[in-house]
């Protein structure tokens, strides 16, 4: 395959072209809050809700193979901490997310130990039944001084609230406000007497706020998953998704290593549980939709089209996916369906955005079978072929334990 | 002493014995070749030694250390590497990555530090180097950044061979490398298995039904039938053993 340019990795060339995507990228994420539309803003935090859940997702299911359909459970997990812990107990939201981390991380280790034994559709199945039990578990009376059952709890009242379900709460803010709260007035956020994120926070359902904090999650997560990728353990979750045995017999250890990165998995999918937990303003198992199976199937359909077991697949699908049923779901009536496919979509009274999604959808696995990053990996080196660092020293192998003591590193630029 | 010592080992899979009360031992630096017709039990006994069957009784010491106490994946760290008769690559890898897997054992990097990265920008470099000075050395560098899908057989067959030098093991079990190959590419892995034997200092098992090639590089050859051991000694004792004639030719 012949290619218009070829240049090599860690090039001139190359960096230049890695430092002009990350500039337009924090371009495009400085641009979304400051002067984009309160819906866009929405759309974004709601895209990075996803994309957060996509992308831990993936490290279980891209990377090591295990299916998993019950990821929206590790979700509510994350939502609920956060409201239990704010409603009921009054600690602040941002306490919250190493909890959630933590309380996810512990019941994803325990379902991976039966799921370390069963595998494919069975895993599927099982994996299914969480995602399918976690809601109904919300509601069980037993658990209600917990939960707070079926209207489940709310982590902000308004300050002449006098409901019951609000009786618990202690703060009548969302607990992220700083400094003192002022009657009636947005609060400002100052850092050295400038309000920084004044302009930012123009919105009165504070929006811009939650995107930061929505996009913080994001980087998280994409800085773990890629450091657990580009390592040892990384190649090892591939090796146990191409050939498990062949991994054991390399020196994986097959249970070790399914246990926790179904636990990473797990607590890194209950991040963005928070985000939502708190831009929603309160739990409950009908107000996060993502908590149901139905979430951990819109996890897995951002994941797949944006390109399973890549690190940019879930970021892409996730955005794809939330901005395409964005656009169509306003199409409720004929007139705004565009004309070229308003024959196709225009009998129905409800919006078409399932419809066409559905439709994107086939036409996507036809096109992509491995996604907009398999899409990617495969023509863009038409254009720009990277070619890898040379491996090797030249000369015979050393033993590794020489090479590791003697090694010094002097490209040292962080990959 | 000997290298590995295997002691009355029996396997049985429901009421068919695959291994009958088998003992042998191998030397160190040896090539030991392992024949026998099909069914003979080989690759049973192959896989009792990287750890995929439990033999039903006996036992397998490797430097006198028990091995049926060791998990599937200990054994790589005892210096125990394998290839697969059928390939058992890792095939969206590139070889560079399946020979990166190949030195998991020697790695230290979990998920603690992987997450925070700490110090793992300094094992991949060093990991890569490596796997990729073995590619030179096993004549495939051309093709590191290939994913292994795709590849000519018996490129791939020479892939298992570097991803299982990568433990930098001192003890190689290869189950029928030759299989599938020209008869070109025998003659080529022969010499390869020998180079490599003196160059890493290897103890060589194999398993192998190429006869000219078991005869040509062992140093001691275990001859099989039915799960027993039928006769053991130098090639040239074993060819004209007369049970081994026997079991390959019929008995007259």
């Amino acid at each position: 395959m012949k290619s218009l340019v070829t240049i090599r990795e860690g090039s001139a060339a190359h960096w230049a072209i890695r430092i002009v995507t990350a500039v337009l990228l924090v371009a495009i994420l400085l641009w979304v809050p400051t002067k984009g539309s309160a819906s866009l803003i929405t759309t974004s935090i709601e895209a990075m809700t996803l994309m957060s859940a996509a992308m831990a997702l993936n490290l279980v299911l891209g990377y090591t193979g295990q299916i998993s359909i019950g990821h929206s459970a590790f979700l509510g997990i994350g939502a609920y901490t956060t409201g239990i812990m704010v409603s009921r107990w009054g600690f602040s939201p941002w306490v919250t997310f190493p909890v959630a981390f933590g309380v996810a991380f512990f019941v994803g280790v325990l379902v991976s130990f039966p799921a370390a034994r069963i595998k494919g559709v069975y895993l599927a199945l099982v994996t299914l039944a969480l995602g399918l039990v976690f809601p109904q578990m919300l509601t069980w009376k037993r658990f209600s001084w917990l939960t707070g059952g079926g209207s489940g709890l709310p982590l902000s009242c308004p300050a002449t609230s006098a409901t019951r379900t609000c009786a618990g709460v202690a703060k009548t803010t969302t607990g992220f406000d700083i400094g003192p709260a002022q009657k009636g007035q947005l609060q400002t956020f100052k850092i050295f007497g400038h309000d920084f994120f004044g302009d930012l926070r123009r919105l009165d359902n504070k929006s811009a706020f939650w995107y930061w904090i929505a996009l913080s999650v994001v980087v998280v997560i994409y800085l773990a998953c890629r450091g657990v990728v580009k390592s040892r353990v990384g190649r090892s979750l591939i090796a146990i998704r191409d050939n498990e045995t062949a991994a054991a017999v390399m020196g994986v250890n097959l249970v070790r290593t399914k246990a926790f990165v179904f636990g990473l998995s797990a607590g890194l999918c209950a991040l963005p549980g928070c985000v939502v937990a708190i831009k929603t303003g309160g739990v409950s198992p009908e107000g996060i939709l993502s908590l149901t199976v139905l979430g951990a199937i819109t996890f897995l359909i951002a994941m797949v089209i944006g390109g399973a077991g890549s690190l940019w697949g879930p970021i892409l699908g996730s955005t794809l996916y939330v901005f395409v049923t964005d656009k169509t779901g306003s199409w409720a009536d004929d007139d705004k369906i565009p004309g070229l496919i308003r024959p196709l979509f225009g009998w129905s009274k409800i919006s078409p955005a399932d419809g066409i999604f559905a439709l994107l959808l086939i036409i996507l696995m036809f096109v992509a079978p491995r996604g907009i990053a398999g899409l990617w990996k495969q023509y863009s080196p038409l254009v720009v072929r990277v070619l890898p660092r040379p491996a090797g020293t030249g000369g015979t192998p050393e033993p590794l334990a020489t090479v590791s003591a003697t090694e010094t590193t002097n490209e040292g630029e962080p990959q | 002493m000997s290298l590995l010592d295997v002691d009355d080992v029996t396997v049985r899979f429901g009421g068919i014995v695959a291994l009958d009360g088998l003992s042998f031992s191998i030397e160190e630096g040896h090539i030991c070749g392992l024949i026998g017709p099909n069914g003979a039990g080989k690759t049973t006994m192959f896989n009792v030694v990287s750890r995929i069957y439990q033999p039903t009784s006996g036992s397998v010491r490797f430097r006198g250390k028990e091995l049926l106490e060791v998990p599937a994946h200990g054994i790589a760290k005892l210096g125990i590497a394998r290839t697969f008769q059928n390939l058992a690559l890792f095939p969206t890898m590139s070889l560079l990555d399946n020979v990166m897997v190949g030195a998991h054992s020697q790695g230290k990097i979990g998920f603690g530090r992987a997450v925070f990265r700490v110090g793992a920008h300094k094992e991949n470099v060093a990991t890569r180097n490596f796997a990729g000075d073995l590619l030179h050395e096993l004549g495939l560098g051309t093709w590191a950044f290939r994913p292994a899908m795709g590849l000519p057989f018996g490129t791939l067959k020479r892939l298992e061979i570097a991803r299982a030098l990568a433990a930098r093991p001192s003890f190689l079990l290869m189950d029928e490398p030759a299989s599938g190959l020209t008869h070109g590419e025998v003659d080529e892995l022969a010499e390869t298995i020998v180079k490599i034997r003196d160059q890493f200092d290897l103890t060589v098992l194999l398993v192998e039904h190429h006869m000219s090639m078991v005869m040509g590089i062992s140093d001691r050859v275990v001859a099989m039938e039915f799960g027993r051991k039928i006769a053991d000694g130098t090639p040239d004792e074993v060819q004209r053993d007369e049970a081994v004639i026997a079991a390959y030719l019929g008995s007259s």
